[in-house]
């Protein structure tokens, strides 16, 4: 960044200005962890500052919302759901982009105007569908509707558009395959884009409440989400509860998200960005 | 070519098939489902149908009226602000210097907070009694409260919204202003262009594709909200609700629509042709952007 | 790079055609809003009717009411609780006629030995208690599982009252559970979705003794002569108070106010005192200050909320609290903040917010009304130096101030159901049932609560014995309801849409508190409830 000349007096400035926004940012999680880590009946004497430290209220949380469990379920569906969109995203963006066939157009279209569907239009009926189908409590009904996204196809089907058509017919002069191209050039040159959506579907899966609250009766099946419910309704004693479930729920997300920071913001760049 | 054609029509299907098992199963059917339930009232397990004035009527009704205008005015608060939040924290964080990568990070926390998990959060902040800000600030935030004050109750349900999605907003941004090659800021640098022209004559048209894709987003997220309005006001303060949205007036505790699948239905399904409205303004846009890979 | 190509005219050529297309979005919405009928969502899909007041005459013709459960009077050799012997309807059951219950589904307790010979009957039970009260109930549970061999049950936890009802509701009957338990106001809908086994034909099937019962908490849950469900965990709203606050104001901290003049004078004399900011802290939350309490008032001054005597005589029709006793009400609590000082927190949808309004550090109460089973949690709470100079004895609890005075209410909490899932099932359920209202179960869960025990011999046990001895702050609950007035309006109303009638009666009570005018939003209330009540009724088949 050569063009960057920034002086010394500016650079100091930017500094305070990104340090004053990164507290406005992190504000709601301090006060939350700090009241994590209070006995219940004090989280709220000096909001602020720690003190009278304590690990009995997560570990209550940790216990009565049975969140040990819930994030074994949690981390189940959201590695298949994640998985499936994938490959389901893959599968039909290359059809989309590399193949002809009757009716591409208006099937795309009819794929692309899914994006629009509320989820909660479709709420009522899928849990009717589910209860016939006698999966209520269980992982299909958890999964199921969730495995392919016209999200994910697109934003496939964009980063497969930037592939050079000169390179399929090259390949296929090689004697390269669609499946052969699909899995050895596409599949490689969209690694980026491939893993944003992974880390998107990821995130938006774990952190499903709606849907798993309606399919599940049984706490077998709470995900963290609808495991937080338990303590939702803390009494008046106990109101930092359900804030020692929230930091839980919420840490291992904050894990994936430093660790793959860099894909995440690197596929964006390469992928759907571009669309 | 027609050859061509039907020859790929088998892989294309082995291929599309999965997908439009799902899609055509868990979206496509229930909408259909849901256009047809929508004509009908439920009680306890007992339907009637009423025929398509009922979509007419739950449109033209005081509950649907209000909760439009809501919604409405829901999304023009959270989404132009996240944006601008967005856009700023993006373009601060850009430029290269020491220890850049930590903001990144804390910037795009909030991504790692779902619906639930934010809006417990701001529950607490915004408590008039107990919460920090009331503590500290006292003033508008102790008397009444935010969230419990009908003038203010949406735009603190918008803070909180605004706050969970500032990490995303941030994310897309981010990868979208370095999308944008450096050489053309050179180019500008080498006109004379100031630090705010080079901003709005060069990264803003570079990232409006970016920009788009964001606002879209945050509209679709703006406008089925549930859990925020759930957790933080429940739709009120009564008498006059002001928060509560479409969605939530579908799927809200106490309102006519509990426990009846039939007006639910009827409710979502105009939801969802409020959206397909909203879409084909955005997509328009969008629609131009698309096809240029080719 | 393409996007180049974008710059300049074209782009806002484009953004003029988006701008153009927004404008037109928002004149539509503006056309839409403009056919605004005026009518409530409720009503969407229904033909216009007349006005449900005018159509329905089943005040009129229907029978009296048979106010006892029926359960009571069939427990052979028994005497009847003192409270309901002036009001039984004549002695000798009348056998010749068919009762209701017998076109009901029907209990055999008997076949519980049978169905249990090669094993316990594994039952499943949903119910909406979370935290402390929901660890107490694993507890009791576990020590019922242990017991015995003939029974075990699963305890499912379901999010909430909320929740419980709506995935009941949305369930057919192969995934509902074995039993269930739902709040009060539910219990007209339980009845209608014909999905439950009442609880008489079991406690007739099993000559099931409900004498040592308070008559009250069985009457909550009989409707038509039929005893539909069991009560198990009872609440009442009581008045919490900090004495020093009242010490300051110059008014007795041991004789806090019982009718509502007195009230308005002491929340008078606390802030013209200023030993507090506000004198009493008032919500409008639907199962609070706006609805549950309104219907506490109303059985308080011996009004029906609804009428044919509550829906108990037959399905109501209409509401009646927006007659003469329901305006001078929220006249009162309308006077409470324009003249008392009273602090209104809002919807208080967190059921917290009224009890934290005495915690205020600015501006607190000294006063609030409040379920009484949030009694040990404030106890808790204040013994963590949350008021600054209150000490948790220092919070006093005494009956909620009505019309009349503070003796009497309705009763409030939840009730066990059992759903029609076979015979087995069913006498299982029963059986777990009379486990957690029996005196020493009632006992155990009041003391760890502070609920109200269900039965009266549950009072001679320990633990809640010396509880309400040594505490007896925790006994106010059970003497309030024990005082409430031997009449039909003690009854609380069973409407099918309570929950939705609780939601727009908490709307008025909203406006008032805010300065609206009383008769006008009990009027508008009211309209509302009756066209809630009135589709309900033709969706159910009148």
């Amino acid at each position: 960044m050569a063009i960057d000349h920034v002086s010394s007096g500016r650079k100091v400035g930017r500094y305070i200005l990104l340090a004053l926004m990164a507290a406005v940012v992190l504000f709601p999680i301090y006060v939350m962890v700090i009241a994590s880590l209070k006995p219940g009946n004090k989280a709220f004497v000096h909001p602020l500052l720690p003190g009278d430290f304590t690990f009995s209220t997560l570990r209550e949380a940790w216990n009565s919302g049975s969140l040990g469990r819930a994030l074994w379920v949690s981390t189940i569906v959201s590695v298949i759901v994640t998985l499936a969109e994938v490959i389901t995203a893959i599968l039909a963006a290359y059809a989309f982009v590399f193949l002809k066939f009757p009716g591409q157009k208006i099937i795309f279209a009819i794929f692309l105007a899914t994006l629009l569907v509320p989820l909660e239009a479709t709420l009522t009926v899928n849990r009717r569908t589910m209860q016939s189908l006698g999966w209520l409590n269980s992982y299909k009904a958890l999964t199921l509707p969730f495995l392919a996204t016209a999200f994910g196809i697109f934003m496939i089907r964009q980063v497969f558009l930037t592939i050079p058509k000169e390179m399929r017919e090259a390949a296929s002069m090689d004697g390269l395959g669609h499946i052969g191209f699909m899995y050895e050039v596409a599949v490689p040159l969209s690694r980026p884009t491939i893993g944003a959506l992974a880390l998107f579907s990821f995130l938006t899966s774990w952190n499903q409440y709606l849907w798993p609250n309606l399919v599940t009766t049984n706490a077998k099946y709470n995900t963290v989400q609808t495991g937080l419910k338990a303590l939702r309704f803390a009494s008046l004693d106990k109101p930092n509860l359900v804030i020692a479930g929230t930091v839980i729920v919420a840490l291992p997300i904050f894990v994936v998200l430093i660790a793959f920071q860099r894909q995440l913001v690197r596929g964006l760049t390469a992928g759907a960005v571009k669309g | 070519m027609k050859k061509r054609r039907w020859r790929d029509a088998g892989l294309a299907a082995v291929l599309i098939g999965p997908s439009a098992a799902v899609l055509g199963l868990f979206v496509i059917y229930p909408l259909l489902k849901a256009v047809w339930l929508g004509r009908e009232r439920c009680s306890n397990a007992k339907c009637s149908t009423n025929g398509w004035h009922q979509y007419v009527d739950a449109f033209r009704s005081n509950e649907f009226q209000d909760a439009l205008v809501v919604t409405l005015k829901y999304a023009l608060i959270t989404v132009p602000i996240g944006l601008v939040l967005g856009i700023g924290l993006a373009v601060l964080a850009d430029k290269y210097i020491r220890g850049v990568g930590i903001f990144r990070t804390i910037f795009s926390s909030t991504v790692a907070t779902s619906v639930a998990v934010a809006s417990v959060m701001w529950f607490f902040l915004f408590n008039p009694n107990i919460g920090v800000l009331a503590h500290y600030l006292g003033g508008v935030f102790k008397s009444p409260g935010l969230l419990q004050d009908s003038h203010t109750a949406l735009w603190a349900v918008s803070a909180s919204s605004i706050w969970a999605n500032l990490g995303f907003t941030f994310i897309v941004v981010t990868a979208g202003l370095q999308s944008v090659p450096k050489d053309l800021y050179e180019s500008a640098y080498v006109d004379g262009a100031t630090g705010f022209g080079r901003f709005t004559n060069v990264t803003l048209p570079m990232i409006s594709p970016t920009l788009l894709f964001a606002t879209v987003v945050l509209t679709t997220r703006a406008f089925q909200s549930f859990g925020e309005i759930d957790i933080l006001t429940a739709g009120g303060p009564a008498p006059t609700n002001p928060t509560t949205t479409l969605t939530y007036l579908a799927y809200g505790k106490g309102l006519p629509t509990s426990g009846d699948d039939g007006l639910r239905s009827t409710v979502s399904v105009l939801l969802f042709f409020v959206l397909l409205v909203l879409a084909l303004v955005q997509f328009r846009g969008l629609d131009k952007r698309v096809h240029y890979g080719n | 790079m393409t996007m180049l190509d974008r710059t300049g005219r074209d782009r806002h050529g484009r953004d003029r055609h988006r701008l153009a297309l927004s404008l037109l979005v928002i004149g539509g919405v503006l056309v839409a809003s403009s056919c605004r009928s005026g009518k409530s969502l409720s009503s969407a899909g229904y033909p216009n009717r007349t006005k449900p007041a005018t159509t329905t005459t089943v005040a009129a013709t229907a029978p009296p009411a048979i106010t006892l459960a029926p359960g009571v009077t069939l427990a052979p050799g028994d005497t009847l609780p003192v409270a309901t012997t002036s009001t039984v309807a004549p002695t000798d059951p009348p056998t010749t006629l068919p009762r209701p219950l017998d076109s009901l589904p029907k209990c055999n307790t008997s076949v519980l030995d049978t169905a249990s010979a090669s094993g316990p009957v594994n039952i499943t039970f949903w119910h909406g208690l979370a935290n402390e009260l929901g660890t107490e109930l694993q507890t009791l549970t576990d020590q019922y599982n242990a017991s015995q061999n003939k029974v075990h049950v699963n305890l499912e936890f379901q999010g909430g009252y909320d929740q419980t009802i709506d995935k009941y509701l949305q369930s057919n009957q192969d995934n509902r559970p074995d039993m269930v338990q739902m709040p009060e106001y539910m219990v007209q809908q339980m009845i209608d979705t014909k999905s439950t086994v009442p609880t008489q034909a079991c406690a007739e099937s099993d000559s099931y003794d409900l004498s040592k019962f308070i008559p009250q908490t069985l009457r909550a849950y009989a409707s038509q002569s039929v005893q539909w469900s069991m009560p198990f965990n009872v609440s009442l709203p009581v008045l919490f108070y900090l004495k020093p606050r009242f010490v300051a104001a110059g008014l007795d901290p041991d004789n806090p106010p019982q009718t509502l003049d007195e009230l308005l004078a002491a929340c008078k004399q606390i802030v013209a005192s200023k030993a507090s900011a506000k004198s009493i802290s008032l919500d409008s939350d639907f199962d609070g200050g706006g609805g549950w309490f309104i219907e506490q008032w109303l059985a308080k001054a011996g009004e029906f909320y609804a009428d044919n005597q509550n829906g108990r005589a037959a399905p109501a029709t209409k509401v009646l609290y927006d007659g003469a006793a329901g305006v001078q009400l929220l006249t009162f609590l309308k006077s409470l903040v324009t003249d008392g000082g009273a602090a209104y927190v809002g919807d208080n949808a967190s059921g917290t917010d009224t009890l934290l309004k005495l915690a205020d550090k600015d501006a607190p109460a000294a006063m609030t009304i409040a379920t009484s089973a949030s009694l040990g949690p404030v106890l808790a709470f204040v013994k963590g130096g949350i008021i600054p100079g209150i000490t948790a004895d220092q919070v006093g609890v005494s009956y909620m101030p009505g019309p009349g005075g503070g003796l009497g209410g309705l009763v409030g909490g939840a009730s066990l159901y059992i759903v029609n899932k076979g015979d087995a099932k069913a006498a299982a359920a029963w059986d777990y049932m009379k486990f957690l209202d029996s005196a020493q179960s009632q006992s155990t869960w009041a003391a760890a609560t502070g609920y109200v025990p269900v039965r009266t011999d549950a009072l001679d046990l320990d633990p809640i014995k010396t509880v309400y001895v040594s505490d007896p702050r925790f006994k106010v609950p059970y003497d309030q309801l024990l005082g409430s007035k031997d009449a039909p309006t003690s009854e609380g109303p069973v409407i099918g849409p309570l929950l939705q009638v609780r939601k727009v009666t908490a709307a008025a009570v909203a406006t008032v508190l805010q300065g609206g005018d009383p008769q006008a939003a009990l009027t508008s209330a009211a309209q509302q409830a009756d066209d809630l009540i009135s589709n309900y009724a033709a969706q159910n088949g009148g």
